[in-house]
């Protein structure tokens, strides 16, 4: 009877064991000892160039620096994994951990770890977002950890993203360009001037007329990718077609309850009651395979890189590797057309990196946190990044270098890649962490939402805007939402 | 020389009985739950509790009082919530209860081993990881024309259905999927309550002329009320907290329509960083479920023994 007690009490207490036992053994975090030798062999030259340099004095204490990524290119997190051992070889006291998401799981993974105070040292956001973390008291102002001139490098505007309140929260690592991309045959063949298009830009009547012609019973003329949150895509990168680049005026007034937030939503409502664009909600993934099945004409959201994406698939066609029911198509970077009475623009977004704190922040510590920023956004490692996605850089350390790479694109694309970044509209400075949390709470709840029902034919575009005006005027109050049209 | 016992150094009864050695072995037999309880469970709470008194941030939180839940009683999207969690409850829970109620007598007259064909088969879709459902459902409801539902609807010449984009049929796509993919557990536990019907009851009502439906409304139903009754109160706990449907399935829309109050909450809290409002979120949807859960027992349990 006495063995029988002991048994069970052994069998609680191995319960208990297995259960507290339980330990998050996160399958993502990339050992810093992962090897990518066409990585290394790209690397080489870059780091011994940096070695040639006078290293910054730093303290030597052992340190461990956290960084969080998703995958910005196809192959970043591997050649993250090579940087960090380039920079631990230059700083052998300095360790790197790399912890790499996937673009779904990135933002409330990173939310729910500052939230409990063990954020990563640094962290990739969009510019959009560093509002949260600042409301937070999460994001660190890194202007004062930075080696003197460092700053230097990198370009004015592509700070201006990363700066609240006059505040620099981090470095940028790219100013992607968003807009439209199509088939130049079919287009062609409705009676587009597609070098036109790309050189001089279009209306938002041309663009209708193109996209009418285009449209028959098996081919959209117009198809963007709105399913779920990446319905804000849509009303970010169209957006501009009515003049709203950003979600607040030079004046620093909520954008999207002027009179061009309405024109937005008309035109919308036009395109998908016409069925120029698709009444159901479609995938990211799946606009770009209705563009290589020749389903679609032109499409969104669309980048420069879709070139390379594109021609991959067309030489996958002859060996079976591309989408079923490929065609060959030859991938044209379009603008967002302008309605009259705006200013033409096109949608940047910049993504960077933003050093955050966590329980074992210590000046020492943010001064090497800084050290690792400013070396993986800078010199070879951006120019890299710029190179896989057919961006131009926004640091000269990395311009230099990229001077050396060749582009596999179009002339015609690269030069409408030139003029979208020339279009580029900084947001306003004087932007609070408060009013960009607002602004990001009403895009989630309100606009999102609403937008998806507009697409459905659920909602008219009056109502979606006087829904989504109700909401701002209750966050920031009348007096600072915009009214009219705003040029 | 033995002490002389008096009421001063004589144990009181009760206390004795506590700290005998059967008792003892008992409260160590529970010490691991208690512990896993009262670490996973009860301080959790009680830090809910706390930060929802809280404008939370991880490095200064600033005590705020009650603003968090009338910030949450203001919220017309608070209420949306509620709304749509009470209607996919409503659905759901009685909708799966019967369901699984009568799949049990059908599967009852086979023999053992068919049953246990049968149970398992019903069973399985209930261990699948919810995620990898979600994406197959996903897959079915495809809103493009070549959707595998939209395809079958062609079949029979009806237009392609907007499945989860629109507000007219995105909750009931959930409630459908919420049907199909989960009461294995219900029929289990319903086979179980079955066979411990006493079959002499059957027998005397055979002999008395009873057809099938009067069996089960005379016999099968009374006797698996407190079955039912389980299986009604962890069913409306469960549906109160769904979430990950809507989460994989809608994102909450559209135009938030399936947003569920575990959604909201979640949103509130790894989205927006308002670890304070979700919590108070939390919390009101405890109270809520307590409160329903107490009705539920006082309603048809009063006549139910375990």
């Amino acid at each position: 009877m006495k063995m029988k007690k002991v048994f069970a009490l052994l069998l609680s207490v191995a319960m208990l064991a297995s259960v507290t036992a339980c330990g998050n053994d996160n399958n993502n975090t990339v050992s810093n000892t992962t090897d990518s030798s066409s990585a290394a062999d790209e690397s080489t030259e870059a780091s011994s160039e940096e070695t040639a340099e006078e290293l910054p004095v730093v303290s030597e204490e052992e340190d461990t620096i956290t960084i969080m990524v998703p995958p910005v290119t196809g192959t970043y997190t591997e050649k993250l994994a090579v940087w960090a051992k380039e920079f631990e070889d230059m700083y052998p006291h300095l360790h790197i951990e790399v912890i790499a998401t996937s673009w779904d799981e990135h933002g409330s993974k990173l939310t729910t770890m500052a939230l409990a105070g063990e954020a990563p040292d640094i962290a990739e956001v969009s510019y959009g977002a560093i509002g949260t973390y600042v409301e937070m008291g999460t994001a660190i102002n890194i202007a004062d950890y930075m080696e003197a001139g460092r700053l230097d490098d990198y370009d004015q505007n592509a700070l201006d993203y990363m700066t609240l309140e006059n505040t620099l929260y981090g470095l940028p690592l790219y100013i992607t360009i968003q807009a439209l991309g199509g088939n130049r045959e079919m287009m062609e063949a409705v009676g587009a001037d597609v070098a036109k298009i790309q050189t001089e830009g279009w209306t938002y009547e041309e663009f209708l007329d193109v996209i009418a012609a285009g449209t028959t019973n098996d081919i959209y003329g117009f198809v963007f990718g709105n399913s779920g949150v990446t319905t804000a895509d849509f009303v970010s990168i169209f957006g501009v077609s009515a003049g709203i680049s950003s979600s607040f005026t030079e004046d620093l007034k909520y954008a999207y309850t002027s009179e061009n937030m309405l024109a937005l939503l008309e035109a919308v409502e036009t395109m998908t009651s016409s069925g120029y664009m698709p009444d159901y909600a479609v995938e990211a993934a799946q606009r770009l395979v209705m563009l290589e099945t020749g389903e679609a004409m032109v499409v969104g959201k669309a980048m420069p890189l879709f070139e390379s994406n594109v021609k991959k698939n067309n030489a996958g066609i002859a060996d079976g590797t591309a989408a079923d029911g490929s065609i060959e198509v030859e991938y044209v970077f379009l603008p967002v057309p302008t309605m009259e009475g705006a200013t033409e623009s096109v949608f940047g977004s910049v993504d960077g990196f933003i050093a955050m704190r966590n329980n074992n922040t210590t000046d020492e510590h943010l001064k090497n946190v800084c050290l690792f920023l400013d070396y993986i956004c800078s010199g070879e490692r951006a120019a890299s990044v710029y190179t896989e996605l057919y961006l131009t850089c926004v640091c000269e350390s990395g311009r230099q270098i990229q001077s050396a790479f060749e582009l596999d694109q179009s002339e015609l694309n690269a030069a409408a890649t030139a003029r979208a970044i020339s279009k580029v509209n900084a947001p306003p400075t004087g932007i609070t962490a408060e009013m960009s949390a607002g602004a990001k709470t009403i895009m989630d709840e309100v606009i999102v939402p609403k937008f998806q029902a507009l697409l459905a034919g659920e909602t008219t575009a009056k109502d979606m805007y006087d829904i989504v005006c109700s909401a701002a005027y209750e966050t920031f109050g009348q007096d600072n939402c915009a009214s009219g049209w705003v040029k | 020389m033995r002490k002389k016992s008096n009421q001063y150094t004589k144990l009181p009864a009760r206390r004795h009985k506590w700290l005998s050695s059967e008792n003892l072995s008992g409260w160590g037999f529970i010490l691991a739950a208690m512990i896993v309880f009262a670490f996973f469970t009860l301080y959790p709470v009680i830090s809910a509790v706390f930060t929802s008194l809280q404008d939370y941030k991880p490095f200064g939180s600033a005590w705020v009082g009650f603003k968090n839940y009338t910030d949450a009683v203001k919220s017309t999207l608070f209420w949306k919530s509620i709304k749509n969690t009470l209607l996919y409850t409503a659905a759901v829970v009685p909708l799966s209860l019967l369901i699984a109620f009568v799949i049990a007598i059908m599967i009852l007259p086979f023999e053992k081993k068919t049953q246990s064909v049968f149970k398992a088969l019903y069973y399985l879709p209930g261990i699948a990881s919810g995620v990898a459902t979600a994406v197959v459902w996903l897959w079915l409801y495809d809103s493009s024309p070549s959707g595998i539902f939209n395809q079958l609807l062609g079949l029979f010449g009806v237009s392609s259905v907007n499945w989860l984009s629109s507000s007219n049929t995105a909750m009931f796509s959930l409630i459908l999927m919420a049907l199909l993919s989960s009461h294995g557990s219900n029929v289990i536990i319903y086979m179980a309550a079955l066979h411990g019907i006493d079959n002499t009851y059957f027998e005397a009502a055979e002999m008395d002329g009873a057809t099938f439906m009067h069996k089960v409304r005379y016999i099968v139903f009374p006797l698996c009320k407190p079955t039912t009754l389980f299986l009604l109160v962890t069913g409306i706990i469960g549906s109160f907290q769904v979430f990950m449907n809507a989460y994989m399935m809608t994102g909450g829309g559209p135009d938030n329509n399936t947003t569920m109050i575990g959604l909201l909450i979640f949103n509130n809290a790894f989205n927006y960083g308002k670890y304070g409002l979700a919590c108070a979120q939390a919390i009101m949807l405890a109270i809520v479920i307590a409160a329903l859960t107490m009705v539920q027992f006082k309603v048809m349990g009063e006549d139910v023994e375990y």
